[in-house]
């Protein structure tokens, strides 16, 4: 081997820099739009800030402030409300719907396509279509209520009603997903577990318990821990459907960081909440994946 | 013999950096506004949504079919994001040259330089000052920034009960003797009141359970039974505070005791256009829509319900942003100017009463736009229109024609029996107080 040769095989392979080109499609935006508005955010939560002007450093403030502010106690009890009636209501209504399809029930062809379309449609229209439905006076709900014998509902106009009122057209709306995921994991069961089942003489009620859930496990901790952080993030049918009211009672988390920001200019202040909610969903994801996944 | 002139890379480079230079510096730097050079066109912001939003388009196409040397350029931006997507711009250096303000509200922008103080640039450029009434240009100032104008008031506003005639027709009643006292005002709501059982399926006094309504009534009552928001040298929060607690329970009254409104309604404007109410207190901004849907109303005079009379106040006007290029100061002026002195189908057809002494001295004032009937009460009902804006820099918290801000949360909670009148007394008189000390 020559010394020209020997330097040359020392030398380090050349750089594939459309391989960088690639990967800078996704990176840069990411970067420009995900992960320096996280460090802006976090930044600014120290800060006065309105926007016109310079942040001016203010440390802890913006958190002690937070403490003493009775909004802020009843937009994340509120939170944790829509957490508990939508997770479970998803979890058990999807599950339910993959279960129709799955058996083939009468016109399961058609159902698949109407539990999924909810999904595809934006929240802004699922917002306004839940508002007429679930309205006092004229709402299609309240008509057929009323046909059975039971009064008019206030669902959306009763601060004891309203949350709820928001938390059916969100199970309405997220219930595609859960239905498309339970429905791949239960084709994906092996059928001699049914089999099995059968031979042994167990009941519907008994195959479902004992059979199909245990091996949904997975699925359905996957579906509780994204419904979890769809529903800390609440927004756009508390803006369209209730505007936060009546009395904040339906005001989330996501919600007050609206109005704290965008509507009042105390960014820094809105930047403060959204970093406790971040902080939360982070713990809620960690708690959820400990104990539901992988017990 | 040709000559051919050989360009070196240096020299190269030398020209296009100066290319690049003069061609940036001429984009950045625009040519000043000068008389007789291309047309200068100015970014105009607007909020106007409702009804009124059709004649002052009629208003910018006006100005940019009479006047060669200014255009406009209308942008429409929502009410709930001005604010933000103003205060972004101006840090940016791109804020609009003029906009629409409400009058009181902007004590932090005066502060902060975002608007400019305009009596010089009124004078420069011919606007008759001595023209406008003298509540306005009181109310166009900020006592606490050396008293400067900072807004030319377009139209005078307040709020005014708004009557479907075919309830009072319905119910026997005489439109022509309209209530003028609070016993009266309730006998008619009864009268027009409709029920299911004991549910209010029409609502007498047209109320919601949340939001703007009930909050700017509770602001008008409080103050017609002798409540005042802050003192008169702004150093004092929530004088009479009893007063303030007797409106409240005046309000709670109207749902629970009385059943002549209903937490129920969700959109006021609409279920008042659709007859679900029968009163309904309102600005003048609704009538082009309820007169273009030909709803049978009429309006009349705020009845005195406490001991004084008074109804809400609100002044919108024309306010101008700031500049890199100052230069562009005197065209926005010139072009307030044209708007205000043309206003005369703005506060005839588009809403409330003119600001300004020579068009309400014209004959024509009261045969204009829309019928008397319906426009007359929000012209002569600014007599007693007192309730606007507290000029200081938490003027927001202080609204009562507000559904987000402090005060409305703080009312809210009241509404919905979830806080006694005395907590919440106590809290609006706490909260209040701070604003006021820190100026």
């Amino acid at each position: 081997m020559t010394a020209l040769d020997l330097s040359s095989a020392e030398r380090k392979p050349p750089i594939d820099w459309a391989g960088y080109v690639f990967v800078a499609f996704f990176t840069i935006p990411f970067l420009a739009f995900n992960v320096a508005p996280l460090i802006f955010g976090a930044g600014l939560a120290f800060t006065k800030w309105g926007i016109f002007g310079k942040p001016q450093w203010i440390g802890l403030q913006n958190f002690s402030d937070m403490l003493h502010d009775e909004w802020v106690g009843i937009a994340f009890k509120n939170t944790a409300l829509y957490a508990v009636i939508i997770v479970p209501g998803v979890l058990v209504f999807g599950l339910a719907c993959a279960l129709y399809v799955h058996q083939r029930w009468p016109l399961a062809g058609l159902a698949r396509t109407l539990f999924f379309s909810p999904n595809v449609v934006s929240g802004t229209v699922i917002g306004l279509v839940w508002t007429w439905l679930l309205d006092t006076q004229y709402g299609l709900v309240n008509h057929y209520l009323g046909l059975i014998g039971i009064s008019a509902i206030p669902w959306l106009t009763s601060a004891q009603w309203a949350l709820f009122g928001v938390s059916i057209a969100s199970v309405w709306w997220d219930l595609g997903l859960a239905f498309v995921l339970f429905l791949a994991a239960l084709q994906d069961l092996p059928k001699e577990l049914y089999e099995a089942a059968d031979v042994d003489g167990a009941s519907r009620w008994q195959r479902l318990r004992l059979v199909i859930l245990p091996q949904l496990r997975p699925v359905i901790s996957m579906v509780a821990t994204l419904q979890m952080i769809s529903s800390l993030r609440i927004f756009t049918q508390v803006y369209v459907m209730t505007d936060g009211g009546p009395a904040g009672a339906t005001t989330s988390v996501v919600f007050y960081m609206y109005q704290a920001g965008i509507q009042r200019q105390f960014f820094g202040y809105a930047s403060a909440v959204a970093m406790s909610l971040f902080a939360l969903i982070l713990v809620m994801t960690f708690v959820m994946r400990r104990f539901v996944r992988e017990r | 013999m040709s000559k051919t002139r050989k360009m070196s890379r240096r020299q190269f480079a030398k020209l296009a950096g100066k290319s690049a230079l003069v061609a940036t510096a001429a984009a950045t730097f625009p040519a000043p506004f000068v008389k007789g050079a291309e047309p200068i066109t100015l970014t105009h912001w607007s909020w106007l949504s409702a009804s009124d939003a059709e004649v002052w388009g009629k208003m910018i196409d006006a100005f940019n079919a009479a006047n060669t040397d200014i255009q406009l350029k209308l942008e429409l931006v929502p009410d709930d994001q001005y604010d933000t997507k103003l205060l972004a711009a101006a840090a940016a250096g791109q804020a609009p040259d003029f906009g629409w303000g409400t009058a009181g509200q902007r004590a932090q922008w005066a502060k902060d330089g975002v608007i400019i103080p305009l009596d010089d640039l009124a004078t420069k450029v011919g606007l008759d000052l001595s023209d406008f009434s003298a509540q306005p240009m009181q109310k166009a100032r900020y006592p606490k920034y050396d008293n400067k104008l900072f807004m030319i008031p377009m139209d005078l506003m307040s709020l005014q009960p708004e009557v479907n005639l075919d309830h009072v027709k319905e119910a026997g009643l005489d439109p022509e003797k309209f209530p003028t006292d609070g016993d009266g005002l309730l006998e008619w709501a009864k009268a027009m009141t409709k029920r299911d059982g004991d549910k209010v399926t029409r609502s007498g006094i047209m109320m919601t359970g949340s939001g703007v309504q009930p909050t700017v009534t509770w602001g008008i009552v409080a103050r017609q039974m002798g409540f005042l928001r802050a003192s008169d040298d702004l150093k004092t929060a929530c004088v009479n505070p009893d007063a303030g607690k007797a409106a409240m329970q005046w309000i709670l009254d109207l749902f629970d005791k009385l059943k002549v409104s209903t937490r129920d309604v969700t959109n006021r404007y609409k279920a008042f256009g659709t007859g679900q109410g029968s009163i309904f207190w309102t600005g003048p901004w609704t009538l082009n829509g309820y007169v273009q849907q030909k709803l049978n109303f009429r309006t009349y005079l705020f009845p005195k319900i406490g001991q004084e009379l008074h109804t809400y106040f609100e002044m919108g006007g024309m306010e101008l942003y700031v500049q890199s290029d100052t230069s562009r100061y005197e065209a926005s002026m010139k072009a307030v100017k044209w708007l205000s002195d043309n206003g005369f189908l703005w506060t005839t057809q588009g809403r409330g009463a003119s600001p300004r002494l020579s068009t309400l001295a014209r004959p024509d004032y009261k045969t204009s736009g829309h019928d008397w009937s319906v426009r007359g009460a929000f012209v002569d009902g600014m007599a007693f229109a007192t309730e606007g804006e507290i000029p200081v820099l938490a003027g927001p918290d202080f609204t009562i024609y507000a559904g987000d801000n402090f005060l409305a949360k703080t009312l809210e909670t009241v509404w919905a029996g979830q806080k006694s009148i005395d907590t919440a007394m106590s809290e609006i008189q706490a909260k209040w107080q701070s604003d006021l000390d820190a100026g």
